[in-house]
């Protein structure tokens, strides 16, 4: 047995050796060739501020300023279009598309107008004069009927030729540039298409003629079905509304960094936030030694749940003053805290503004 | 970052560094399952050469015992020496058998009693000498894994208020501690998985050998009952 055990022992030592040599330095895994990666944290997205994505943190959260007012109150996405689109804003080296197919008209027919009147009318004025020309035949109209502005339309409709505004809108809206030369064959068009014009100079005697002038226009598409048939029902139909444009949401100052929208996260307001601290500090009946600690601070932690109701336990940690005076404060305010319940606060700031509140309180100052 | 790079270097990660940093009671139990396993094999060795030598044994008593040699003159031969297993049989119901009819038995059954009385005895000596410590590696066999088990879980915990001591979670501060407990599971299998195996093979060895002196018994026993025949009968 003595022989065995030995050689049990010897065989032993020597694995054990053998173990002790190799198994000694294992290869340590080699870190050095790893590259870290750079990691970006990304705010929780649920707590978005409205801003604009690439503008750089600001105080206050606002979206990139826009250049029109807002026109739609309720809208949501910012942008210069007139309604809210769901694309992205784009810049747009043309100038923006209005509405309707009869507002282009009236922005594009000041500039292409007075270049081919001059040439079918050669006189000296160029702009003025087509107004004086068609205008005796308006006048005498205007004169019976002064002021009111129905009885000016009336005249004005049948004067100018239905035809003539029928023509012009349509192929406008498609063909603007080979219209506009066409445009002064047609003699009922001096009355309607100075007069835009003249709006623009703003004389005063003229006013008139710029209220007669929407009018035709408006009434010019309705002819036009008669004429052009669906292919014009169409092209009105048509939203010419720049899908690129944003929304109708405006805004004035410079951006910061944020969403396209607000989605939650706001902030309770500090005159909300003192209403929460009166409410508790109404309900907390503070030790007695409290006033003799003014360095005595006292921090509520709690959780609310979207009825006002507290979840869970709320935490209360104190610091300075006298431990035991610390204590009966502590132990006071979680009553208070607790007392207090249901908190009614603005639903719409729950997320961010009151579903976790943490309030600090000095009892010996606070009342 | 520093604290870890600090436990980085000066945990050794070699068997014996693994030792050296473990806990008391980590060592106390990689040191006891040491100690099973050297025994563990010092049995092992001992009983594969002894049932060698057992079984060389026998083929020879036996080859000896059928050549013909009278019952007298071998117990004399094996009587001066020391004998094991199937001679110690032998020689115990010779020794029986010499003092009844020195001292004139007269009854062949009693007689008869007496040598199978004493050729039990010796050859439950004989097989407990045969399956001696087996008990020992089927001990061995089943606790090893829990005492190395219970090493480690004791490594584990200390390596985990370890961690919950130095707040830090990296696995850099966790894993050397990991690795020592780990280490005393390991030498609690690596004495166990021999022990099961050596276990299984020695007692089936032993059942044999035993099975073996007990048919020689049985076999000597009815030589004997015929001698006792055949020496009574004339008397009576």
């Amino acid at each position: 047995m003595r022989a065995s055990v030995t050689s049990s022992a010897i065989i032993h030592a020597v694995i054990l050796g053998w173990g002790l040599l190799t198994f000694s330095a294992p290869k340590p895994m080699d870190l050095a060739n790893s590259e870290s990666l750079p990691i970006e944290i990304i705010s929780d997205t649920s707590q978005l501020q409205k801003g604009d994505v690439k503008a750089p943190k600001a105080e206050k959260a606002t979206p990139k300023p826009t250049e029109k007012p807002q026109t739609k109150p309720d809208a949501q996405i910012i942008g210069d279009a007139e309604t809210d689109v769901e694309t992205k804003p784009v810049p747009s080296t043309k100038p923006k598309v209005v509405e309707s197919a009869e507002a282009p008209k009236q922005s594009d027919l000041p500039v292409a107008k007075p270049d081919p009147k001059p040439e079918v009318k050669p006189e000296t004025k160029p702009v003025p004069v087509p107004a004086t020309e068609v205008a005796p035949e308006a006048k005498p109209k205007q004169d019976v009927t002064p002021d009111p502005i129905t009885a000016a339309i009336n005249d004005s409709k049948p004067a100018p030729t239905p035809d003539a505004p029928k023509v012009e809108p349509t192929p406008q809206a498609e063909k603007p540039a080979e219209e506009a030369f066409k445009l002064p064959q047609n003699v009922a068009k001096p009355e309607d298409k100075p007069k835009p014009a003249q709006a623009q100079t703003a004389t005063t005697p003229e006013r008139k003629e710029t209220k007669e002038t929407p009018k035709p226009t408006k009434t010019a598409p309705t002819p036009s079905k008669d004429k052009s048939g669906i292919a014009d029902q169409v092209a009105e139909l048509l939203n010419h509304e720049k899908p690129s444009g944003g929304g109708a949401k405006r805004s004035t100052e410079q951006a910061s960094l944020g969403a396209t929208k607000s989605t939650g996260g706001a902030k309770l307001s500090q005159n909300e936030m003192d209403a929460l601290r009166g409410l508790i500090s109404k309900n907390w009946i503070k030790p007695v030694g409290a006033p003799d600690f003014p360095d005595m601070v006292v921090v509520v932690k709690f959780r609310l749940t979207k009825t006002g109701e507290i979840d869970g336990t709320p935490t209360v940690t104190g610091s300075g003053g006298d431990a035991a005076v610390l204590s009966a404060a502590k132990s006071s305010a979680l009553r208070a805290v607790m007392r207090t319940a249901p908190y009614n606060l603005p639903q719409d700031k729950y997320v961010g503004g009151w579903d976790v509140v943490e309030l600090t309180f000095h009892p010996a100052v606070d009342d | 970052m520093e604290n870890l790079a600090v436990a980085v270097q000066t945990s050794d990660v070699s068997l014996w560094g693994l030792f050296w940093q473990a806990g008391f009671i980590v060592k106390l139990v990689m040191i006891g399952l040491l100690g099973a396993s050297i025994w563990t094999w010092a049995i092992i060795i001992d009983k594969v050469l002894g049932y060698g030598r057992a079984k060389r044994a026998f083929d020879r008593f036996e080859q000896v015992f059928w050549s013909g040699q009278s019952l007298e003159e071998l117990y004399r031969n094996l009587g001066e020496k020391r004998t094991t297993g199937m001679g110690s049989i032998f020689i115990a119901a010779m020794r029986e058998w010499k003092k009844s009819f020195e001292k004139g038995a007269r009854s062949p059954i009693a007689l008869q009693m007496r040598i199978d009385k004493a050729m039990d005895v010796a050859l439950s000596r004989e097989s407990d000498i045969l399956a001696a410590r087996l008990g020992f590696l089927a001990t061995i066999g089943s606790a090893g894994p829990f005492i190395g088990l219970f090493g480690t879980v004791i490594g584990i915990m200390t390596s985990f208020m370890g961690i919950a001591g130095s707040k830090s979670t990296s696995l850099a501060v966790v894993a050397p501690g990991i690795a020592e407990a780990l280490l005393a599971t390991a030498i609690g299998l690596v004495a166990a998985i021999p022990a099961v195996i050596a276990y299984n093979k020695l007692s089936s060895d032993a059942g044999k050998l035993t099975a073996r002196m007990e048919g020689f018994a049985d076999e000597f026993s009815a030589i004997l009952s015929r001698q006792i025949d055949e020496k009574l009968a004339p008397r009576s």
